[in-house]
């Protein structure tokens, strides 16, 4: 898939933050699906299988949307001019994209999903 | 492709021809105006005439709160004026203005003629106009909405509103919405298809790049809510209980898709005006702005992130905690993207030399008033405290601090800014300066006091208060503010009248500015420029500031016209290299006679008369219809193939001109509507506590086979078709555009026996009522692909399409594509995964 849409290409403007939303939808979405369907005892606090499996979205979301990132900053460095230019600023975007789906799902960890 | 491609000629001449060739017609016909320079200020002037009721409204409103017990205006009335305000200043005023400013400006600064589709501009505006009168009518007929300008369900439904208040809302907003839906479609495809040789996306305008953004969140944004105000109108006429908890419905359901439009809709309004002060800041600070890709990055952060918190607005409808706290996150974040802005305008600022001129001056108001609302807004995404000030005053200050602030005051410095250009004259300094003045102190008197009021605990949308409450001085204090800046808005609105006549004169370019607008004549003719300059960085006016002379001498590109048509460039979306002189459609009866039936669809639906409401579509169909012949290589298109030497090829000839782009991000938008669709389904599905389904799905799985495989069929075909026009041939053109469609039409009616084989009861059950919606959605759109592909196959006997004008079967194939994945997403979400999941009380 990189090599018919390289780091350098426009397109990846918008990727990182197509996942985030997909991520979005999915945490969201689960999240309500889970509660509606298998709801767990309140008293488990955090320690459920929902919040375990929305973490493990998460992560797996970051760390994809981390290590496109991290390509994109070396496609930069390897471009020069405009690819130079949009590589770096999918970079960034791809990066925010990371500290954003990580800072959302960040309550898994601490609340019960369905109360 | 050399910069000059027409010959030298005279200067004079070349106006004239131009001039023939973009002239508006006078007198009744100037209703088929389709250029966006004169229709760009029809939306603004209509936009400040709503305005101004707005603000009149909200004098009312004023008046009744400024003191306790008071009986100005009766609690049914002052229900509809404060429903009314909210309305007329969101849906009325703030999107079509800002649209208005987008279409009038974006051409200019791309170095563009037009948008690409002028007859989709001026069906927009009618919608606008036609919609603007029938919502504002019921005000004086005095039947106005009266739940609050989010029309919340059950407050708005039949039981709770019997009369056509909401009725008005719902058709009148939704008419209105397909103005804006148009005007994001042509922005976009304008801003990514149509910039001027050699601006690139990395060159382009930081506004163009704002209002793409805005442009895009307008085709997803506004879809969920016009599919609730479809839902809703629905079940006020012919009770499909879509919001009824009894029939398995849910009310939260409209939160739901009226925050999926609400929330980002605030964006909406926000960028456009984010852009007039990323543009204006660099121009009086005398330097480029500072980190250009950073504000990039924060717009198009700000186009994603705006579209993950509408649950912000529903912390109290009993969502989980996790849930809130996600959303809560969600809005923290995206005061990041908003930040980055300001501290790119705030380092511009420092390392420039600013120069207070009266713009500038609204922009200071702008940023304090803004920070103080964004300040606000992240108290209110904090979980607890958005419980304890939800619908109360305190929100209506902080929307307040948002809207106005991020939206009014940017505009007003905006219209200080371009009114030479429009005008040629320089409005009063003195007057501008007390007039701002009155707007701030007025503005901050009636708001920032609103807060404490709140915190009081006054609750929004009461119509009076006891005195015992202790809100009376703040009160008072607000609605003293109120006047203070209605005088202020008065001043401004005077400065601007009256310097049309008094103002002094202008020089070109008086701001010293970089981009392109400022190179067309003040004010611009009706085709922009005379030539169209080639830009080699950011800063086109900067680089080369005689620029204005010489686009007029003809010394660029495309100069004049010389085939009679309407001409720009077409160019690469990434690059801006041209590749294609794109052809306008000039002036036309279609866009307002579609208009009008529609408003009259409008109207007999508000009046109950089905019929004539059933007339007035099919009119409507057949005009738009009409409207889609005259396209291409139709004689009122352009017949002829010819370019002048040097020059690339008509768009219309080739594989990909703007029309594809249209077709691709209005489906986009149709996407947006369908899954909102879906979300109905899936949300009543899982949260609705009455929600029946039943033990078998009552559409039937031969038909809906069938259906699928004659339509698998039909798309092929046209793929195979679609093909062969790429490689050159058109053998057996005609005839396979023919078969398709009779496959088309086969599907159609395979979709109808299916719909009354399934004896739905759409009034009985939202689960009905919902599946009901989805095949309907299914069959408009069969028969929507069928209708263009038999056009096609008519346009190939006239000589219209063919292995020489492939272009448009590569537009109409995206539809099929678009409706056969559609069709099997609708067969996975409404047959197989109920069969799958099976039934549940």
């Amino acid at each position: 898939m990189m090599a018919r849409l390289p780091l350098t290409h426009p397109l990846h403007l918008v990727i990182g933050m197509i996942l985030w939303s997909l991520w979005f939808v999915a945490f969201y979405g689960g999240l309500s699906v889970a509660c509606a369907v298998a709801p767990p005892d309140p008293l488990q606090g955090a320690f459920t299988a929902i919040n375990a499996g929305l973490a493990l979205l998460t992560l797996a979301t970051v760390g994809l949307l981390a290590w496109l990132a991290w390509r994109a900053w070396q496609a930069a460095r390897a471009a020069r001019g405009r690819a130079r230019y949009l590589a770096r600023l999918s970079a960034g975007l791809y990066i925010f994209a990371a500290i954003g789906a990580l800072y959302m799902g960040l309550p898994v960890v601490a609340l019960s999903p369905c109360v | 492709m050399s910069e000059t491609s027409t010959p030298r000629r005279d200067p004079e001449e070349l106006h004239r021809t131009l001039d023939e060739v973009w002239a508006n017609p006078r007198g009744f016909r100037a209703l088929t105006v389709v250029n966006h320079t004169t229709l760009g200020l029809r939306f603004m002037i209509t936009g400040l005439v709503f305005f101004l009721i707005g603000g009149v409204l909200a004098m009312l409103i004023r008046a009744q709160l400024a003191l306790p017990d008071q009986d100005f205006l009766s609690p049914d009335l002052y229900n509809q004026v404060m429903t009314m305000h909210g309305t007329v200043m969101m849906f009325l005023f703030a999107i079509p203005m800002l649209e208005g400013l987008a279409i009038y400006m974006v051409p200019k600064m791309i170095g563009a003629r037009d948008l690409v589709c002028p007859r989709l501009t001026a069906f927009g505006y009618f919608c606008y106009l036609f919609g603007g009168i029938i919502i504002i009518s019921s005000l004086l007929l005095e039947i106005a909405p009266e739940s609050g300008w989010f029309l919340y369900t059950p407050l708005s439904s039949s039981e709770f509103s019997p009369g056509p208040g909401s009725d008005f809302w719902l058709l009148g907003v939704t008419f209105v919405e397909i103005s804006a839906m148009a005007a994001g479609v042509e922005l976009v495809v304008g801003i990514l298809r149509t910039r001027t040789q050699g601006m690139s996306l990395t060159r382009m305008p930081l506004f163009v790049w704002y209002i793409l953004v805005m442009a895009f969140m307008i085709v997803m944004g506004f879809p969920p809510l016009i599919l609730a105000s479809i839902l809703l109108e629905l079940e006020r006429a012919v009770g499909m209980p879509f919001f009824v908890v009894e029939a398995g419905g849910d009310p939260v359901l409209w939160q739901h898709l009226f925050w999926l439009f609400g929330h980002p809709d605030v964006y909406i309004i926000f960028l456009p005006a984010a852009g007039i002060v990323s543009t204006l800041i660099p121009v009086f600070a005398g330097r480029p702005i500072v980190g250009y890709s950073w504000v990039v990055a924060a717009v198009i952060l700000t186009g994603f992130v705006s579209f993950g918190l509408w649950v912000h607005h529903m912390f109290t409808v009993g969502i989980p905690q996790l849930a809130q706290t996600f959303f809560s996150a969600a809005s923290m974040l995206v005061a990041i993207p908003t930040a980055i802005q300001i501290f790119a305008w705030l380092a511009t600022l420092w390392l420039g030399k600013p120069r207070m001129t009266l713009p500038m001056l609204w922009i200071l108001g702008f940023l304090i008033i803004f920070v103080i609302g964004g300040l606000t807004g992240v108290m209110l995404a904090l979980v607890p405290f958005n419980w304890q000030v939800h619908d109360t005053h305190f929100v209506v200050a902080h929307l307040h601090y948002v809207v106005v602030g991020g939206m009014l005051f940017p505009l007003v410095a905006g219209a200080y800014y371009w009114m030479p250009l429009l005008s040629g004259r320089l409005p009063s300094e003195r007057l501008g300066r007390w007039g701002f003045w009155l707007t701030f102190l007025g503005f901050n008197l009636t708001f920032l006091v609103m807060h404490w009021t709140g915190l009081l605990g006054m609750p929004r949308r009461v119509y009076t208060y006891d005195t015992t409450m202790g809100w009376d001085l703040f009160n008072l204090i607000s609605s003293v503010g109120g006047f203070i800046l209605s005088v202020g808005i008065a001043m401004v609105i005077v400065d601007f009248a009256l310097h049309f006549r008094f103002g002094r004169r202008s020089p070109r370019n008086p701001w010293h500015a970089d981009t392109l607008e400022w190179a067309n004549t003040m004010p611009p003719t009706n085709y922009n420029l005379v030539s169209l300059p080639a830009v080699h960085s950011r800063h086109p006016l900067w680089d080369d500031p005689d620029l204005p002379r010489s686009t007029s001498a003809g010394e660029h590109g495309l100069a004049g016209t010389t085939f009679g048509r309407r001409e720009m460039w077409g160019s690469d979306p990434l690059t801006g290299q041209v590749r294609e002189v794109v052809h306008v459609p000039t002036n036309s009866w279609w866009p307002v006679s579609a208009a009008a039936a529609l408003a009259v669809v409008c109207v007999s639906l508000l009046a109950r008369v089905y019929v004539v409401a059933g007339l007035a579509t099919l009119v409507a169909v057949v005009v738009l219809l009409y409207w889609s012949w005259e396209n291409g290589a139709h004689p009122r298109a352009s017949a002829s193939d010819e370019v002048a030497p040097g020059d690339p090829p008509l768009h219309s000839r080739t594989l990909d001109g703007p029309g594809r782009w249209g077709m691709g991000i209005g489906l986009l938008a149709n996407g947006a509507l369908f899954l909102s669709l879906l979300f109905g389904w899936f949300y009543l599905w899982t949260v609705s506590p009455q929600w029946q389904m039943p033990d078998a799905s009552p559409l039937s799985l031969p038909l809906l086979l069938a259906g699928g495989v004659v339509l698998t069929a039909a798309a092929l075909w046209l793929e195979r078709l679609v093909r062969g026009l790429r490689r050159g041939h058109d053998r057996g053109l005609a005839f396979g555009l023919y078969g398709t469609a009779a496959l088309g039409a086969l599907q159609l009616v395979l979709l109808v026996v299916l719909l009354r084989q399934a004896e739905l009861a759409p009034t009985a059950s939202a689960h009905d009522a919902v599946v009901t919606v989805a095949l309907i959605y299914g069959l408009i759109h069969s028969g929507l692909a069928t209708v263009l592909v038999l056009l096609q196959g008519r346009r190939v006997g006239y000589g219209y399409v063919s292995a020489r004008l492939p272009y448009e079967p590569l537009v109409v194939v995206q539809l099929w594509r678009y409706h056969l994945g559609v069709y099997w997403v609708l067969v996975a979400a409404f047959w197989l995964l109920p069969t799958l999941m099976g039934g549940s009380a």
